[in-house]
């Protein structure tokens, strides 16, 4: 099959394992021999370890400490201070301090249950406020930042001197779980000479290697890891997964057999890395006919125990904090704190949906009070190309938000219904519009100074067929066929005679983890490149290699110290309208209409954008008004399973509505930008201002529950 | 170990309550939940199994003189496409779980759960569902508010099995439901209500309200019922009064899916709205 048209749906090429059942996932791996491992944790939030004691263990079963890790016993990121089993101290509840290995899992539950833990506690912080004020030994240096940032753009000072008003404006978000359907699986297996290969479910195959050369203290080549069929990841399994290698390694390591960890849903709803909360406070100053002069805005993420990769998230937050709003005057500080709970990680939009809720609502309380409807006063504020970014870099790119809001209120007749709603408040009605956009790509220049990605394309000799090398994986969002056609296309040879197969570290180079919307964008931008100087040397009767390395866009200019200049090498683009209708009964709300229009550039594949958009849309949704997750006064989640944790059904919300403009970003793989995170931003705000309007409340915090609406209509009168 | 066994006939598995401490399991939707274990671990009950799937006496489903008969084995989607169904439980099976559920799960096991915020509950307890209780020595019947005692508490004896649910067949004409949880589907509920009630030349001559998740056990209040039917002719005057008989006996509390204050609010909210909105 060729492709004139790239966008063209075809059928993924992994539908037909996953459907009847065949894709084998990690835990359908059954290796001869194979051990479980089961991991004991603290029961206590903050303190140390005084004791200690593991009940007689039976032949074959083993225990693993800390002092089992043969390297440094800290995982690898950017601050290496989370360790994979704890050695004195304990930062949050269920923190891991030992696994116990053996073949029956039944056996080991009975004996880790058995396992007598004693600890001297320290009085424990569980919020933002408690970690700021001073009160409680710090947990991390002296202030309990994990990172802490400040960076300005024009004349801020002038700005706020010169305002007739200054509006303050303070809104929180709360935890999100992926919620993948896969939990948590990795198994390692020791091999010939102290090699260890790793299988399991990752987004990142080359961040669990270069953990575990770090955490075993051993040669490179004697760590491989394969990825598995992934069941979903969402970002949550672009860190943890280093972690949990780690434990699968070092147990392999002592038993000198194949040994297995499978999480449960128990275990990873409340154990692995969530959405960071967030609390964000804007200062706008406002002219005498309520223009923007300047913003001062203030992130602080709660990092949880440990830094992991929270600054990174972090970077995020700050350098989007102004959405798709250029504004002059910027003075912006955040800060990750560090907390007595379970380390956030990655998810979906990293640090992003925190700063595009905020600075949504923002925009529609500062609309409100200039007395002029939301849209007219974001569109004010609208970045238009050759405009600057946040950061003070370019938003080179023609930006199609006029296209797109003109193309939304068509499908939605938001215009029409903004003002209906708003003079029939008996009928509790609402609909909401929000603007976005997600920078495509590692933050700052992580891809040119950090990753250097590299992908690699051979074909045989006398052989027709072509395979792909990449350490990119398909976790559900179907790399396995967008790989495919991009070498399919530049190649101009049938889809059928790509080779992509999972990848293994053995085989293929770093090509970087599967983050940041930076797969297509990015690493099949390199593909491309391979594959059309493959397509030169065809007729070459030999076998053929090429290795294509990444080359950062000329244009882009970076100065990380400062966080000056460009953020991101391009930008994707989305407008959202939601539509609700709230009880006034049990304050619930009833998603009635959804409409979306985004720019993601070429879509590769139209019907995997369109899965992309359905999914992130709907995630998005339950983090706005479904998804609550709250920790006890031990900061032990009070959510720990799929009841109790509720993330949308296929009843919940109306169908979506989608348009693409068409657009093209010249440095993408014919003209591909990023998708997978853009489709979950604009969800939330869009919820809340649509919420905001049925019930006459200004919503300033995520999750929306009914509970929260009703705190609001009471205030309100 | 425990065991398992698997009677075909009533009679067997009376005899078998008799002799062994056993825990009667039909669809399981509660009780393998409840006792699951990791993967890899088999569900660990603490009892020896009674499986009644295989005992037809238990599978009835039929109207007999003034009532419907449910027996213990009737799951909840055959009640869903049963002609017979009140329409006050169709309204709250329509929106109970999700098909896997409803397509395992029973009535029966619905009411021995016993969960405050069990949605088939406050229909029944509207309906005035009686329980059929048998044992080797008898069988007797509870009115189903004599046999929910609390929160996972029946009237249940050990050597008793329920057999079925019977409901008097009425001739109410309005009904109303409403669930309020935190999704459309496959959700606990957090608080919801159950009203039946007939009218009869524009007035209503017979009502009954119930309240589930707002205490530890479903709340109806005959009390105010009484009420408003002793007022018909001018249900204003005394439906101050009516609320302040619900105001003072529901005590929700705060729980992991909801608070007390939002709770009561919309229990409130839904008592003004079915005295005054539903039944005009």
């Amino acid at each position: 099959m060729l492709y004139s048209d790239i966008g063209k749906p075809i059928k993924k090429v992994d539908n037909d394992i996953k459907l009847s059942g065949k894709a084998k996932y990690a835990a359908d791996y059954n290796i001869s021999e194979m051990l479980y491992a089961r991991t004991v944790r603290s029961s206590c939030s903050r303190g140390r370890i005084k004791s200690i004691k593991i009940p007689a263990l039976p032949e074959e079963y083993f225990v693993i400490t800390a002092a089992d890790v043969p390297g440094k016993n800290r995982i690898k990121f950017l601050t290496d201070d989370w360790p994979f089993l704890a050695e004195d101290k304990i930062n949050y509840y269920g923190e891991a301090i030992l696994l116990l290995v053996g073949a029956d899992r039944a056996l080991l539950k009975k004996l880790a249950d058995e396992v007598k833990i004693v600890y001297e506690e320290i009085p424990a912080i569980f919020t933002i406020e408690e970690a700021l004020n001073n009160v409680k030994k710090p947990i991390y240096g002296t202030d309990n930042k994990f990172a802490d940032y400040k960076y300005e753009k024009g004349d801020v000072k002038t700005a706020f001197a010169k305002a007739a008003t200054i509006v303050e404006e303070k809104y929180s978000t709360g935890y999100q779980k992926q919620a993948y359907l896969e939990n948590q699986s990795m198994i390692a297996v020791p091999g010939k000479a102290g090699k260890i290969t790793i299988y399991g479910s990752m987004q990142c195959p080359y961040y669990v290697k270069n953990a575990l050369i770090q955490a075993i203290g051993i040669d490179s080549s004697k760590i491989q890891v394969v990825q598995t069929v992934t069941g979903g990841a969402f970002g949550g399994k672009e860190d943890y997964p280093s972690l949990l290698a780690g434990h699968a390694a070092f147990a392999a390591l002592k038993t000198q057999k194949p040994v297995a960890i499978f999480y449960d849903r128990e275990e990873d709803t409340a154990y692995t890395p969530r959405r960071h909360p967030a609390e964000i406070i804007f200062k706008t100053a406002l002219d005498g006919e309520n223009n923007i002069l300047g913003v001062k805005a203030d992130v602080k993420l709660d990092g949880g125990a440990y830094a992991g990769i929270s600054e990174v998230v972090l970077q995020r937050s700050i350098y989007n904090i102004c959405g798709v709003y250029s504004i002059a005057n910027l003075q912006i500080t955040g800060a990750v704190i560090a907390t007595n709970t379970v380390p956030n990680g990655a998810f979906r939009g990293f640090g992003a949906p925190q700063s595009i809720f905020a600075i949504e609502m923002h925009m529609e309380s500062l609309a409100r009070k200039a007395g002029v409807s939301a849209i007219d006063y974001k569109m004010r504020y609208m970045a238009k190309q050759g405009d600057t970014t946040a950061t003070d870099g370019v938003f080179y790119d023609e930006i199609k938000l006029p296209e797109m809001l003109a193309k939304v209120d068509q499908i939605s007749d938001y215009s029409k219904k903004k003002k209906m709603y708003g003079e029939q408040p008996q009928f509790h009605k609402g609909i909401g519009i929000s603007l976005f956009l997600h920078g495509c790509g590692f933050t700052g220049s992580g891809e040119q100074d950090i990753i250097k990605a590299k992908l690699k394309l051979c074909k045989k000799k006398n052989s027709q067929r072509v395979e792909i090398f990449a350490a990119n994986v398909d976790m559900g969002q179907g790399l396995q066929t967008t790989f495919r056609k991009i070498a399919a296309k530049a190649l101009a040879i049938p889809l059928e005679n790509i080779d992509f197969p999972y990848p293994d570290t053995d085989k293929v180079p770093d090509s970087g983890p599967t983050v940041a919307s930076r797969s297509i964008m990015i690493v099949g931008r390199l593909l491309q490149k391979a594959a059309e100087k493959l397509k030169q040397r065809w007729h070459e009767d030999n076998d053929i290699e090429i290795i294509q390395d990444y080359e950062a866009p000329a244009r882009i200019k970076w100065d990380g110290g400062k966080s000056l200049g460009d953020a991101y090498p391009a930008y994707a683009w989305g407008v959202n309208v939601v539509e609700t209708k709230v009880d006034p009964l049990t304050y619930e709300v009833t998603v009635t209409g959804i409409w979306t229009v985004f720019d993601v550039g070429q879509p590769i594949d139209e019907r995997i954008i369109e899965g992309q958009i359905q999914g992130g849309v709907v995630q998005g949704l339950g983090y706005a008004g479904m998804e609550v997750m709250t920790n006890d006064s031990k900061g032990h989640s009070r959510q720990n399973n799929l009841t109790n944790y509720t993330i949308p059904t296929a009843m919940d919300f109306a169908s979506i509505k989608n348009c693409l403009v068409e657009s093209s970003y010249e440095d993408g793989p014919y003209g591909a930008k990023g998708a997978g995170e853009l489709t979950l931003l604009g969800a939330a705000p869009a919820y809340a201002a649509a919420v905001g309007q049925a019930m006459r409340i200004h919503i300033d915090r995520l999750p929306i529950t009914a509970e929260y609406i009703l705190d609001e209509v009471i205030k309100h009168g | 170990m425990v065991k398992s066994f698997m009677p075909k006939t009533l009679a067997e598995a009376l005899k078998i309550c008799d002799e062994h401490d056993v825990c009667p399991i039909a669809g399981g939707t509660d009780l393998m939940v409840r006792n699951h274990q990791s993967a890899g671990i088999l569900p660990t009950f603490t009892k020896d199994m009674l499986f009644i799937k295989n005992i037809d006496e238990l599978t009835v489903l039929e109207k007999k003189d003034m009532h419907l008969i449910i027996g213990a084995n009737i799951t909840l989607n055959r009640l869903l496409n049963w002609e017979n169904t009140p329409q006050i439980l169709h309204l709250a099976l329509q929106e109970m779980a999700a098909p896997a559920i409803r397509n395992m799960g029973t009535i029966a096991g619905n009411i021995c759960n016993a969960s405050p915020a069990g949605d088939t509950l406050p229909p029944l307890y509207a309906l005035d569902a009686i329980v059929c209780l048998k044992s080797i020595a008898g069988e007797r019947e509870l009115p189903i508010r004599e046999f929910i005692l609390g929160p996972g508490k029946t009237a249940l004896k050990e050597n008793e099995l329920l057999t079925a649910i019977k409901i008097p067949i009425g001739d109410n004409n309005i009904n109303f439901y409403k669930k309020a949880a935190m999704r459309k589907a496959a959700a606990i509920s957090k608080v919801s209500i159950a009203m039946t009630a007939k009218k009869e030349k524009d007035k209503i001559v017979n009502i009954a309200i119930a309240i589930g998740a707002v205490g530890p056990t479903v709340v109806r209040l005959a009390e105010a019922e009484d009420m408003f039917i002793k007022n018909n002719e001018n249900t204003g005057k005394v439906l101050p009064d009516i609320y302040d008989v619900y105001d003072r006996q529901i005590k929700p509390i705060d729980d992991i899916r909801s608070t007390a204050k939002y709770r009561k609010q919309v229990a409130m909210n839904l008592l003004h709205y079915v005295y005054e909105k539903c039944i005009k």
